[in-house]
């Protein structure tokens, strides 16, 4: 591990501390840090289930909650409607007793309307109220509760004794015996009506004891729904604030460690590690997490290490780049440097430097010249090709003349058509413009496909032809020598390709020219090709722009 | 009579320029290194200075650079040969005070022309 890593480690593998906790944030971070909610929150989060099943869970319990809530409301609106209708039927028994009570005194005010007056109209009232009463015990029989059904039998005896006195006291009256009938009421009517009055007092006075005990406990079930509706709404209020709070936190706590793991994470300290007691998709989404930080930590460590070792090898390469250039240019100097010698002596012996140079000795030294001209062509080719691989090849763009390049090439090559008995011709447009462009390389461009085109035609011309194409200058060389066959055309730009093996035995040259003029013309921008036809003869074109306006493209 | 200072380190080179002036009326020197080259140039003051580019203990342009400064030979033509013959040596013999600039294989013909050019025969 490299020692400046630990420099990147600042801090501890904690969340990030959130810069002014408000109110919102204080609250639950207290409440978190007591019974039950902490613990709680914790024993949620470890709950091995989906996020899911911990929300239905949730929810569901609040909903069983509001549901018993529902249950008990309305079992006790069932228990206050049943003691109502008791309520409602002990209070129509008490009217009911009232009523028998009523109807008793107005028999017994007939009773003594007919002991005075004693017609037949009033007797017949008397009985009328009789029938009355039947139908109201049966209903008082049919409702009263158990306790109360003796006293409406004694009701009922009584009842019926006076319906007998009363009897006999219409048939006395009838047979006017007044005196009788008025004893009659006295010792037997009256002391029955007071006894029914007592049993009726006692009827009423119980139902109205029970009415209260009913009373009471309607009231008692209406606080009781009360008080049990409040506290299930209370509790409801309760549970689902505090299943809200420890749900919501058990997942809130594992996503900010998350957020300050991956900060840490994306300031590059990859030795942070999340740690969340969540058994749900949380807890699966931070061991994804740490997963990742530890791959991308072993990433980051093979780019670093992979970096370094591209720095090395690109320093490396830098100084062979370097000693390739060095090489290069004392080579040049070095092959250069006897050549100049060679070269030198033998044009001072050709100008009679050392005097008259005898006949037969003239031809020799003209060879050892041009076999020097030669050589030094080809050390010329081989350092160009290595400076332009070696990306050494710099163009030195000035402005030149077209014509002067041609002009030049044609007069370095018209000896040597003349002496192969070709024809040099040379056509250039006129009106070109002042171009800018390597003038130098152009000429060496010229100078090679033209030298190619003589060597490789035996009789014929060459032609040498220059126009102006749009921004382009276009440079034509075309011969009548031997061609090239198809299959041939793309490879004769390669470095060391002729177009036959044959051709470097019969013609000579390295193979070097071509490829040479090819990267020259692509240094400057431009493109070369060439159409043949064997026996005939071939044609070069290439491009330059007519003002080279940047550092050539590689 | 007018003196010409011939600062290369290959002697087949020296031997032409020497043979090259033998039939003409300058008078030829000669120093082997840059330093010397300087060292000469400066005593001798000769009319016309030839310096090779690549030479041992000082180069060829840095000689050039020298001379150029001192007040003895700021003033005397220097034809500057190179053989590198990459973009922009010209443009740094030039920069470097050089008169005329001549890349190996030179023509001795080409050369003694030259030499005629910037400092004619008496």
């Amino acid at each position: 591990m490299n020692p400046n890593d630990s420099e990147l480690r600042v801090g501890s593998t904690g969340p990030v501390p959130a810069a002014t906790p408000g109110l919102g944030e204080r609250l639950p971070r207290l409440l978190l840090a007591y019974w039950p909610l902490g613990p709680l929150v914790r024993r949620v989060a470890r709950t091995r289930a989906s996020v899911h099943s911990k929300l239905l869970g949730a929810f569901l319990l609040i909903a069983l909650l509001l549901i018993a809530m529902g249950a008990m409301s309305l079992r006790s609106i069932a228990t206050v409607a049943h003691q109502s209708r008791l309520l409602d039927q002990a209070r129509e028994r008490v009217d009911a007793t009232r009523q028998i009570e009523h109807a008793l005194g107005l028999q017994m005010n007939f009773m003594r309307n007919a002991l005075l007056l004693r017609d037949d109209a009033t007797i017949e009232s008397m009985f009328r109220e009789n029938n009355r009463f039947q139908k109201t015990f049966d209903h008082l029989e049919a409702t009263a509760p158990p306790e109360q059904r003796e006293t409406i039998r004694r009701l009922r005896t009584a009842q019926d004794n006076v319906m007998a006195t009363v009897a006999r006291i219409a048939g006395l009256i009838r047979e006017d015996k007044a005196d009788e009938a008025m004893d009659l009421h006295l010792s037997e009517g009256y002391p029955l009506y007071r006894e029914i009055a007592t049993l009726v007092t006692r009827a009423v006075r119980a139902e109205e004891a029970g009415m209260g005990q009913l009373r009471e406990g309607v009231q008692a079930t209406y606080r009781r729904a009360l008080l049990l509706t409040g506290g299930f709404a209370v509790a409801s209020i309760f549970l689902a604030l505090g299943l809200g709070f420890v749900i919501s936190w058990s997942f809130i706590l594992p996503v900010r460690e998350a957020e300050g793991f991956l900060g840490q994470v994306a300031k590059g300290d990859f030795s942070a590690s999340i740690d969340v007691p969540n058994r749900d998709e949380f807890g699966a989404l931070a061991r994804q997490m740490n997963q990742m930080s530890r791959e991308l930590h072993q990433l980051y460590d093979d780019q670093r290490r992979a970096a370094l070792q591209l720095r090395a090898l690109n320093a490396e390469l830098e100084d062979a780049s370097r000693a390739k250039s060095n090489f290069l240019a004392s080579m040049s100097h070095e092959l250069r440097t006897p050549m100049n010698a060679i070269l030198g002596f033998t044009e001072m012996i050709r100008d009679g430097l050392y005097g008259e140079v005898p006949p037969d000795i003239q031809e020799p030294v003209s060879d050892i010249h041009t076999c020097g001209k030669q050589l030094l062509g080809l050390i010329n080719n081989v350092l160009d090709l290595s400076k332009i691989e070696a990306g050494h090849m710099e163009l030195a763009p000035t402005e030149y003349v077209v014509e002067d390049v041609v002009n030049t090439v044609k007069l370095s090559l018209r000896a040597l058509a003349a002496g192969k008995g070709l024809e040099l011709v040379t056509t250039v447009a006129p009106d070109l413009p002042l171009c800018l462009g390597d003038g130098k390389r152009i000429t060496q461009c010229l100078m090679n496909l033209a030298g190619n085109a003589l060597k490789f035609t035996a009789e014929g011309r060459v032609e040498i032809r220059v126009e102006q194409e749009g921004e382009h200058l276009r440079f034509a060389v075309a011969d009548t020598g031997i061609g090239i066959p198809a299959d041939q055309c793309e490879y004769i730009f390669e470095e060391f390709r002729q177009a036959d093996a044959t051709v470097t035995r019969d013609f000579g040259g390295t193979g070097l020219g071509l490829a040479i003029t090819k990267k020259l013309v692509e240094l400057h921008g431009g493109r070369i090709r060439v159409e043949s036809e064997p026996g005939k003869g071939s044609t070069f074109f290439f491009t330059i722009p007519v003002r080279v306006t940047q550092e050539a493209p590689a | 009579m007018k003196t010409i200072l011939y600062v290369e380190d290959n002697e087949f080179n020296r031997k032409i320029v020497r043979q090259l002036l033998s039939r003409t009326s300058y008078r030829l020197i000669e120093a082997t290194d840059g330093e010397a080259g300087v060292t000469t140039a400066l005593e001798s003051r000769p009319d016309l200075i030839i310096m090779d580019i690549q030479l041992p203990k000082l180069s060829g342009l840095e000689a050039t650079r020298q001379l150029r400064t001192a007040p003895e030979t700021a003033d005397t033509p220097i034809i500057v040969i190179t053989s590198f013959a990459l973009a922009g040596d010209e443009q740094k013999a030039r920069q470097a005070g050089a008169a005329a600039y001549l890349a190996k294989p030179y023509s001795p013909r080409e050369l003694l022309g030259m030499i005629r050019e910037l400092a004619p025969e008496a």
